[in-house]
């Protein structure tokens, strides 16, 4: 297994260094593919390892595209996570699964037990999957073929074709409007361990885990979100020390249903499992992001048309 | 059919201008059919397009 290590020097009164090491590596991250684990180690100058401490980390969606969206353009420019985890051995580790492709902003907070504050940010580009591409110009393929085809028929065409082509535009009809978005009603979880916001794409959802019973010193926290259509996990952090209760937010980046596991171990107890639902609602993309991708097929299948036409008016000559 | 409408109307198209119009009623058509393919939210199109959606990199979906 590959990994890459991004390394961060924070000015700050004791100089720290904040390495962030994502495996698989940065060159080999694709979205949706899967979840990659993203670990922290933040050291002194010399080298040792910040023994306490914690770390806020602010994980931002890639910006927008200049003229064609991803297939998320709701996730696009937004929060995706915001949590903190304590540093143990100056180490702190989470599972993320990111949903599009570009330039990821992560931004470290390292707070030193003895007050001292360091700040860094990372950037985690996330190419496209190459068969997305292979995919996209083949699409884009048989559609300057259909245009070419067309453009030779409506060429000086013999009546026949012309007929044809005549029937196939009168069978066609186009469809005007369409319905709103699909949206899932969010349902009320029971009372548990954990509390989950109603989920809506394109905002963070605050996810909190309370103790049952007040809780109690060095429970051990385990926490796990599944896409249950895709089978993937797309979050996870395990053992986070915890006293009463644990607060995050995370934005589900797909309008599905999610599967949220928590497994808490207290001190001398069995550990308490909780499971919970999540029906996320889903928003339907701005006009702006479609437009382009339809005005990009039209421009091919009139390029077709044109190269068409003149291949036809050249075998004439 | 051409020469029923050119009957009809009274007067002819040069072949060209015949092109442009039956390119734009195409490309209408075909405008159409992708809108409803690729952008619209009905149901059993979204659905049974979805996959098809994301695996072409650079249409949206939700």
């Amino acid at each position: 297994m590959s990994c890459s290590l991004l390394v961060g020097v924070a000015a700050s009164a004791e100089e720290l260094k904040i390495y962030l090491k994502t495996t698989p590596a940065l060159e080999f991250l694709r979205p949706f593919a899967d979840p990659v684990t993203m670990s922290l180690l933040v050291t002194r100058a010399d080298g040792r390892p910040l023994e306490r401490g914690s770390v806020g980390i602010v994980l931002d969606a890639p910006k927008s595209g200049a003229f064609l969206s991803t297939d998320f353009p709701v996730v696009e420019n937004s929060r995706l996570l915001e949590l903190a985890l304590p540093l143990r051995q100056g180490r702190a580790g989470w599972k993320y699964l990111f949903p599009i492709r570009g330039d990821y902003r992560l931004s470290v907070n390292v707070v030193g037990s003895d007050g001292t504050k360091t700040a860094k940010n990372f950037v985690i580009p996330v190419l496209e999957d190459r068969t997305k591409w292979l995919s996209l110009g083949l699409f884009c393929a048989a559609l300057f073929i259909l245009g070419f085809t067309a453009g030779r028929i409506f060429t000086a065409a013999p009546a026949t074709m012309t007929t044809a082509w005549l029937i196939f535009s009168c069978l066609v009809t186009a469809v005007s409007g369409h319905d709103g978005p699909v949206s899932v009603e969010n349902f009320a979880p029971p009372p548990t361990a954990l509390e989950i916001a109603a989920a809506t794409v394109g905002k963070p959802t605050q996810l909190r885990w309370r103790a049952p019973d007040g809780g109690a010193a060095s429970t051990l926290l385990s926490i796990s979100i599944t896409h249950l259509e895709k089978h993937k996990m797309v979050f996870a952090v395990d053992n986070v020390p915890v006293d009463k209760d644990y607060l995050l937010d995370f934005q589900f980046p797909d309008g599905a249903e999610y599967r949220v596991n928590s497994i808490a171990q207290f001190p001398g107890r069995g550990p308490l499992r909780t499971e919970q639902l999540v029906a996320v609602t889903g928003v339907e993309p701005p006009m702006a992001a479609q437009v382009p991708a339809l005005a990009l097929f039209l421009a091919i299948i009139a390029l077709g048309l044109g190269a068409g036409r003149f291949s036809k008016i050249l075998a004439a000559r | 059919m051409e020469r029923t409408l050119v009957t009809w109307l009274g007067f002819s198209f040069a072949e060209r201008q015949l092109f442009l119009i039956k390119s734009g009623i195409f490309l209408s058509v075909c405008g159409a059919t992708l809108f409803v393919a690729l952008a619209s939210s009905y149901p059993a199109v979204h659905d049974t397009l979805h996959n098809v959606r994301h695996a072409l990199a650079v249409v949206p979906c939700h």
